[in-house]
């Protein structure tokens, strides 16, 4: 079971190297990361897989690009969008993760795309970010669409990664820190370490043989 | 005033943090305001009283920051939201709990005799940029661009140095 911090955007998108960003991962009880547009390496003890992250673009630039990171072994995030563009992206063979799904409308992921996540075995982000970063009402929204979220996981079972989103060593956090933000949540224990361990599953969900009954 | 007898006086527990990144000198004042704004607009009003949060002390890079007992979950919770102070970018790390100030300053002391304390070099080039090392411990290394315009940080560690 690999602890992972399923985003973070080392330098050029941040001011930390991806290096300096394993150290201070090891140190703060991690395994592994998934850093945006970076080569997979091992630093300090930690494996630091290569993300891809998809927003801003149209579904069929999103497919093509989903194609295209098919053939090396980065990990696909895919941003989330309304609630047709979500059914949209959890059909496509390819994308492992959908993130930004606190900054949708309350009726963009609903219990037919969480359906479509649990059996394509999509995994939804939980972004401590903007628990984090946000105030106000903000924050509330944010907390509010990942308790509905939470209530959809429990209901049809689909994989959560939980994710920092962090461009700097100063906006990453301790998986007791994971633990005591992700409770705010209604993440328990075993959820939350089910979502820092999941990451390694996404790779093989898509071509492993499933009993039907 | 007489002060209470110690079985009336309410249970206090304190909160070691670190602040990062290391070499930052917060002052206390502004701490206790980054920290009770970060309280107040995650349990609101009501539980921040509760909490009666306090920034005791602050010790070089080490804070200790007071609670009422019962709530130290509730205050570790909110230390990790706290991203700013005085316009500067920080991180505070909970270390330890403990229910008196000493014992937290003996875990400080363990906790410095860990650490290496090393030469930095003064000054590097990166892509042709000059960079003036501000902080070095162990493999981390802390690079300020030259000049007065630009003053962003850059966490590094040495094999990036060699790298460029």
């Amino acid at each position: 079971m690999k602890i992972t911090d399923a985003c973070v955007y080392p330098r050029p998108f941040g001011d930390s190297s991806v290096r300096r960003m394993a150290l201070e991962a090891h140190e703060l009880g991690f395994d592994s990361l998934i850093a945006i547009d970076t080569p997979a390496c091992v630093y300090s003890e930690v494996n630091v897989a290569s993300g891809v992250m998809i927003r801003d673009v149209p579904a069929q630039e999103v497919a093509t690009r989903v194609k295209r990171s098919r053939e090396t072994d980065a990990i696909v995030s895919v941003r989330a969008g309304d609630n047709a563009w979500n059914r949209t992206v959890l059909g496509m063979r390819g994308v492992h993760i959908v993130c930004g799904i606190h900054g949708t409308d309350r009726y963009a992921f609903d219990h037919v795309t969480a359906k479509m996540a649990a059996d394509n075995g999509v995994a939804i982000d939980i972004s401590l970010a903007p628990i984090i970063r946000e105030r106000g009402v903000v924050r509330q929204q944010t907390l509010d669409r990942y308790h509905d979220v939470m209530l959809l996981h429990h209901r049809f079972e689909f994989p959560l990664v939980l994710s920092t989103h962090a461009r700097s060593v100063l906006e990453m956090r301790s998986v007791r820190e994971f633990s005591a933000l992700a409770s705010l949540i209604g993440l328990d224990i075993p959820d939350m370490e089910q979502g820092l361990s999941n990451v390694g599953r996404l790779r093989s969900s898509h071509s492993a043989v499933r009993v039907i009954r | 005033m007489t002060s209470r007898p110690p079985t009336l006086r309410e249970k206090r527990r304190y909160v070691l943090v670190r602040t990062d990144p290391a070499g930052t000198v917060v002052d206390q004042k502004e701490l206790y305001f980054a920290v009770h704004e970060a309280v107040s607009s995650l349990w609101g009003d009501a539980a921040a009283a509760l909490i009666h949060m306090a920034v005791v002390a602050a010790e070089s890079q080490y804070v200790f920051v007071r609670c009422r007992r019962g709530t130290e979950r509730e205050l570790a919770i909110a230390l990790t939201t706290v991203i700013s102070c005085g316009g500067q970018k920080i991180s505070l790390r909970t270390l330890a709990t403990s229910g008196t100030i000493e014992s937290l300053r003996e875990r400080i002391a363990s906790l410095q005799v860990k650490e290496t304390a090393l030469v930095p070099p003064e000054e590097c080039t990166i892509n042709g940029i000059r960079y003036t090392v501000c902080n070095c411990s162990g493999q981390k290394i802390d690079v300020i661009e030259k000049g007065f315009k630009n003053t962003t940080r850059f966490f590094l560690t040495k094999e990036d140095l060699e790298d460029i």
